[in-house]
């Protein structure tokens, strides 16, 4: 599928009403970051919401103010295969027109606590028919590259759960204070 | 011309080559060096210097694009390579890449291989076992390959030799299936290592846990600072190359320290063709080399030959040193060169949990682990099966968290501070049989890009390995479950053979030129002055990660040249 047909398509499945500031979907040019997904700005700012629902940032900074959003998108580009990677877009195009389908309301208009509720169910459900099969490896695919990027952040891993680069030592037998 | 020809004859010619320049290429250069001799060492691959061309050893986790991972491109492009655990995004522009050397597989064989100055001495797993006469007198007291020219009491010197210039951290524990060495202090066992070891004295008192003896340095610094080398920081992070030269590698200890001598001449991108034999002298005058980046041709001399290139490329270039005296390869005359390569069996392995020892923990990281010394028919034959296997073992106990939340849930769970479960695991080292039919040879069509025939392998595993991978599962199964353990997991990957790195033969030493291709000085029966000191000369495997031996054999071989020079 070319791009062009592919926008067409998305703009069926979301009924033509999704977050575009470029408004005109033909136009919108790729990302060319990532040239294996051909996925636009305005797809990225939509799972940039997510990864900002899995990382609200409330307790730990978000996940957008560690950039995963790049870092999801890296990982599949590079990191999938060609089959990984279809599921991914094609579970990121539909994600409005199938968030609006299975729990009333469009990902993007959700509230965060609706957010939440959407992402823990779509990761729950058991994928029957291929729309549901996309959004769940396409949830689970963002959720596990995001984690993992947020575990191997520079933040986290310097301020959260330091990494020592030089431990020179090892105890085998350490005894635990609190126990 | 003539008089171009003399001079470029003497401009060549050297005392001694070495080719490659790897674990045991790096100890005969060093030897032959320290003795006096001019010694030029060939390398195929490109230059690598100690610290300065480790590009990642010192980036944090975050630093890598993938935060380790492999691209999914290179893995299409490289399935072999892909397979091995340490190609990582770290690592992997010291692994040698399917695409850049092909090899015809009759059977799957996966070939790691580390074209660079220090070749796979830089990404070894560092384990250093010795060989104990139940290794050596194998082959002759059960019947396969043939007896070993050699006995214990042949290498114990030359291991000691070794272990005391490479740094080996081990404790003494005064087995007799697993001599004891010159070591440098050992790293501890954990509490759950310990725990097992304790369990195994108590209820099988001829088995045992030890930790495994390991090429880092952990005392002695002055000694070691003379090589440019410190203590081993822990880092664990060896097989991008250490800074502090805490582990031992070619390029941080034997080829520096052959350099410093004067007497080192080192020559990369050079691809070894054959090695030259002189019908009228009636030995080897010396090696013909293709450049690797120009193609071109150039003939080197010296009057002893040591050969190194790995086990597999060592066959390789016997067999393609054709002559009328040798037609079937260098000092075949037996006809088993190729022939009889064996390797070890990584297949299977074990873990579980255990829900003691509550009050313990371990605190930074370990270069090793604990080693099971093989238990099986070491004294007299108990199984259906030859020979037997050695094994890892480890305890460990981290941080568990859960991350199976959404948002403020997961925030909380990511900076919990809980202790899981102590995580026990092992894995299997078993000796394989050498078969005739175990054999590599020259493709009769293919050739690499320099123009020399691609090697064929010919490798499997036989129904006494899968005797041993049933007899390893079954005992440990038992025993993790007599001492507790729990939610106990056996698995057995069907790897090909190759990804255990330990491949071994094809030009096996032996007392009868009639049967092997080696002498016991490592000498090719009927080309004396060559010697061959790497994986290639193995007769049989044993469970023993093989590295320690082959420097042990490098090092007693070019003690044997040199006397014997005249």
């Amino acid at each position: 599928m070319d791009r062009r047909s592919a926008m067409k398509q998305l703009a069926i499945l979301t009924g033509g009403a999704v977050l575009m500031p470029a408004c005109d979907f033909s136009e919108e040019s790729i990302l060319q970051a990532y040239q294996n997904l051909k996925i636009t700005a305005s797809q990225k700012e939509l799972l940039t919401r997510i990864i900002a629902t899995v990382f609200p940032g409330k307790v730990l900074k978000s996940g957008p103010d560690l950039q995963l959003q790049d870092f999801v998108l890296v990982m599949c580009n590079d990191c999938l295969d060609r089959g990984q990677q279809e599921t991914f877009v094609a579970g990121l195009q539909q994600w409005e027109a199938f968030s609006n389908n299975q729990y009333g309301k469009k990902f993007s208009q959700m509230n965060a606590t609706e957010a939440e509720d959407c992402l823990r169910a779509t990761l729950a459900m058991d994928g029957e028919g291929d729309e549901k099969k996309n959004a769940t490896a396409f949830i689970s695919t963002t959720k596990r590259f995001a984690l993992q990027g947020y575990l191997n952040s520079e933040y986290f891993m310097t301020e959260i759960k330091p990494y020592e680069l030089v431990p020179a030592r090892f105890y085998g037998s350490k005894k635990i204070e609190t126990a | 011309m003539a008089n171009l020809t003399i001079k470029s004859k003497k401009d060549n010619s050297y005392d001694a080559i070495v080719i490659g320049s790897g674990m045991s290429g790096g100890w005969a250069a060093k030897e032959l060096c320290e003795k006096g001799l001019k010694t030029l060492v060939l390398e195929r691959g490109r230059e690598v210097k100690h610290v300065q061309d480790y590009p990642t050893t010192n980036k944090m986790p975050w630093e890598f694009e993938h935060r380790g991972t492999i691209p999914e491109e290179i893995k299409k492009e490289n399935p072999v390579v892909s397979r091995c655990y340490a190609f990582r995004e770290d690592a992997q522009h010291f692994f040698v890449k399917d695409t850049e050397h092909p090899y015809v597989q009759e059977k799957p064989f996966d070939w790691i291989r580390g074209y660079q100055t220090g070749g796979k001495s830089l990404l070894w797993a560092r384990q250093v076992q010795r060989w104990s006469d139940f290794d050596f007198e194998g082959p002759a007291r059960d019947g396969f390959a043939v007896d070993w020219p050699i006995r214990y009491q042949d290498l114990a010197p030359w291991y000691s030799h070794v272990e005391k210039f490479i740094g080996v951290s081990g404790n003494k524990d005064g087995r007799d299936n697993l001599p004891d060495g010159e070591f440098l202090p050992p790293f501890e066992l954990t509490a759950g290592e310990l725990y097992f070891k304790d369990f195994l004295r108590k209820n099988y008192p001829e088995r045992e846990i030890i930790v495994a003896r390991c090429a880092h340095i952990t005392g002695n610094a002055e000694f070691y600072a003379k090589q440019g080398r410190t203590l081993c920081q822990n880092r664990t992070l060896c097989q991008r190359g250490c800074p502090f030269g805490g582990y031992f590698s070619s390029n941080s200890s034997t080829l520096p320290w052959a350099a410093k001598t004067g007497n080192l001449s080192m020559q990369h991108h050079a691809v070894v063709h054959s090695i030259i034999y002189d019908e009228a002298k009636g030995k080897a005058t010396g090696v013909r080399v293709v450049d690797a980046n120009t193609k071109e041709t150039t003939e080197y001399y010296a009057k002893v030959i040591f050969l190194n290139a790995s086990a597999l490329n060592t066959n390789l270039i016997l067999l393609n040193s054709t002559s009328s005296r040798f037609p079937q390869g260098l000092g075949n005359d037996s006809g088993v060169l190729g022939k009889y390569v064996a390797f070890h069996n990584y297949r299977a392995g074990i873990s579980g949990e255990f829900d003691g020892l509550k009050e313990y923990t371990t605190e930074g990281r370990r270069p090793t682990s604990g080693y099971f010394p093989r238990f099986r028919n070491v004294y007299t034959q108990e199984t259906d099966f030859l020979r037997g296997y050695a094994a890892g073992f480890s305890a460990s106990r981290s941080m568990v968290n859960d991350y199976s939340g959404i948002g403020e849930e997961l925030e909380r769970a990511m900076t919990r501070e809980e202790y899981g479960p102590w995580r026990v695991g092992s894995h299997m080292m078993g000796e394989t049989i050498p078969k005739e039919a175990s054999q590599v040879s020259l493709d009769p069509d293919k050739k690499d890009a320099w123009g020399i025939p691609q090697l064929r392998v010919s490798l499997d595993y036989d129904a006494n390995d899968e005797a041993m991978i049933k007899d390893y599962l079954e005992q440990m199964t038992e025993m993790f479950e007599a001492a507790g353990f729990t939610n106990i997991r056996t698995r057995d990957d069907k790897r090909a053979p190759g990804l255990d790195i330990h491949e071994m033969g094809g030009a096996r030493m032996g007392k009868d030129p009639e049967t092997s291709v080696l002498n016991k000085w490592n000498q090719i029966h009927a080309c004396p002055n060559v010697y061959v000191t790497d994986g290639a000369c193995m007769t049989s495997t044993s469970t023993q990660n093989p590295s320690l031996t082959y420097m042990a054999f490098a090092a007693r071989a070019v003690d044997h040249a040199v006397k014997n020079m005249g």
